[in-house]
């Protein structure tokens, strides 16, 4: 499945090789993980909650236009829920191209965009309270306003 | 007419639920029916702006002027963080 949204630890490596087409040369995977400081506050764990019917469309629509956009063959997106503590794996994406400049440039364009319009969240737990995450607006075109 | 509304993340904790019936007048579109929505809930918009949110009809973000008809499923969300 190259879109997928799940409870359970990715494994990078396995969606790495979901998407290796013979006509390929090179994958390029993005392994996005917990990270303890985010400006200089302390992050206890992440918990994410998605949309997940409307963020697997949206993944599905986000690949779609990254093989018009970029010289690539196959995208796969794997996004987990739930609580995660720091260092794990929260999203996966993995992009094969004949050629590797294609595959990088994709997969940079791809977490742009998913932080921009795949529908999921995250809360930060610190030590002395909680917040959801509120993803910017600005810069937001393609995501149409309430 | 009577459609689904759901909340995620934030709006669910402000609207205490992540899920709704609501009421609307035939006709609605998107923007009544959103405007509907944030009558109901006003806890939505106590620490932000009604642009500040995202609206989806059918799991699709609309785009204005949508009808909106028996039985669909509308999602008030904020500005996604995922990744």
């Amino acid at each position: 499945m190259n879109f997928e949204i799940t409870n359970e630890p990715l494994d990078v490596g396995e969606i790495a090789r979901r998407v290796v087409p013979e006509e390929c040369g090179a994958t390029v995977t993005l392994d996005g993980y917990v990270r303890r400081f985010t400006k200089g506050r302390e992050t206890k764990h992440l918990v994410y909650e998605a949309y997940e019917p409307m963020a697997l469309k949206e993944m599905e629509k986000l690949a779609d236009a990254a093989k018009e956009k970029f010289e690539i063959s196959s995208v796969g997106i794997v996004h987990r829920l739930g609580k995660l503590e720091i260092g794990e794996t929260s999203v996966v994406i993995a992009v094969s191209a004949p050629h590797r400049r294609a595959a990088f440039e994709a997969c940079e364009w791809l977490i742009k965009e998913l932080k921009r319009t795949v529908p999921i969240w995250k809360k930060e737990v610190y030590a002395d309270g909680e917040v959801w995450v509120e993803g910017e607006r600005d810069g937001n075109a393609g995501v149409p306003p309430a | 007419m009577r459609v689904k509304v759901l909340f995620f993340g934030a709006t669910a904790d402000e609207a205490g639920t992540n899920e709704a019936e609501i009421e609307l007048n035939r006709p609605s579109t998107s923007e009544s029916a959103f405007e509907a929505i944030l009558a109901k809930f006003p806890a939505l918009t106590t620490n932000r702006k009604p642009e500040d949110l995202l609206f989806a009809v059918n799991q699709e973000y609309v785009a204005g002027g949508e009808s909106i008809a028996e039985d669909d499923v509308l999602a008030v969300f904020t500005a996604v963080s995922g990744g």
